[in-house]
């Protein structure tokens, strides 16, 4: 036996992979040789401190694990399919067309709106967001007020009207 | 395939939508059809017996702002006014107003003397609030036509 083969012997009985006869014959060799029993006694330590240092043992997956993936992956995918089915032929073709008849309907409308043509005039002068206020005589000296809660405009014009009442009381329409 | 028609089916949500906002903004552009109130007032200092005295709301208001003590209503027209139509009522034998229904709640007053615009003057109209057309008279009084928008 070669000092190789020595070795690995070692090294098995260090792991309890010899037994018996075989083992009992290598302890005594061990002890008689001081070689062999300071080699003995660093693999004996090398063990000791690679035993805390193992990975861990992933458990052993059941057999039907892997079919049961499977079965998921397919329900999943039979279920989107479905979920985005091709629509029915008439329903395809509501969606091809009414887009543009959407869009053409919304242009329509605001051609058609009567806010197009009948906005506001543009008038003089803008007193605020929603005032406006025109004048149509330059002579005219013009205030305006609005009270602090907007519950009240003024404008105030220099300007005497005769207030004598009409007699005739005949509506301008 | 399911990808393109999912797409279509955002694409025409999207449309519904605008077409929902423009219907929306399309029937708030109209006007109402609204029932203005125009008040001729007199402003003074003097008591005036014979006269009538504006409501106190409004009067109330007028003193708030202005120097005169007494406040008398006299004339006041009740105009019903369509959907951007224009009426006419004359206040005084001089004064006479043109009243516009515009659209978003906006009223358009004209003021008139004697066949002669004056001024014009637009604003939102709330219920409870006045637009007062307003000048001097030759004897330390005050005139007011005052517009307000019945509920």
């Amino acid at each position: 036996m070669n000092e190789n083969e020595t070795e690995l012997r070692v090294q098995a009985l260090v792991d309890g992979e010899l037994a018996g006869t075989e083992a009992d014959e290598l302890r005594a060799r061990i002890q008689g040789d001081d070689a062999l029993r300071e080699l003995h006694a660093r693999l004996t330590a090398a063990r000791g401190l690679m035993d805390g240092a193992e990975l861990p043992r992933p458990l052993p997956e059941p057999g039907d694990f892997h079919w049961s993936q499977i079965s998921e992956a397919i329900e999943r995918e039979d279920r989107q399919a479905r979920r985005l089915a091709k629509p029915s032929t008439r329903a395809g073709w509501l969606l091809s067309w009414l887009p543009p008849l959407a869009g053409a309907a919304c242009i329509l409308l605001l051609l058609t709106s009567p806010s197009r043509h009948d906005g506001p005039p543009d008038l003089g002068i803008m007193l605020g967001s929603d005032h406006e206020l025109e004048l149509s005589d330059d002579t005219i000296d013009v205030m305006t007020y609005n009270t602090g809660d907007d519950n009240m405009s003024i404008v105030w014009l220099d300007f005497s009207i005769d207030l004598r009442p009409d007699t005739l009381h005949i509506w301008l329409d | 395939m399911p990808r393109i028609v999912n797409h279509r089916m955002k694409r025409l949500t999207a449309m519904a939508v605008a077409l929902l906002l423009a219907a929306s903004a399309h029937f708030a552009a109209q006007a109402d059809p609204i029932t203005v109130e125009a008040r001729l007032v007199l402003g003074t200092i003097k008591e005036q017996k014979d006269q009538m005295e504006v409501s106190a709301a409004i009067k109330r208001k007028l003193a708030r702002v202005f120097k005169w003590k007494h406040y008398y209503e006299l004339n006041s027209k009740r105009i019903n006014i369509a959907d951007a139509a224009t009426k006419s009522a004359k206040l005084s034998r001089a004064a006479s107003i043109k009243v516009t229904n515009r659209k978003n709640g906006k009223v358009a007053v004209s003021l008139f003397s004697k066949g002669k615009m004056l001024v014009q003057k637009t604003q939102d109209l709330k219920p409870s609030s006045h637009m007062v057309l307003a000048g001097s008279t030759a004897s330390d009084s005050a005139w007011f036509i005052v517009i307000s928008k019945s509920k």
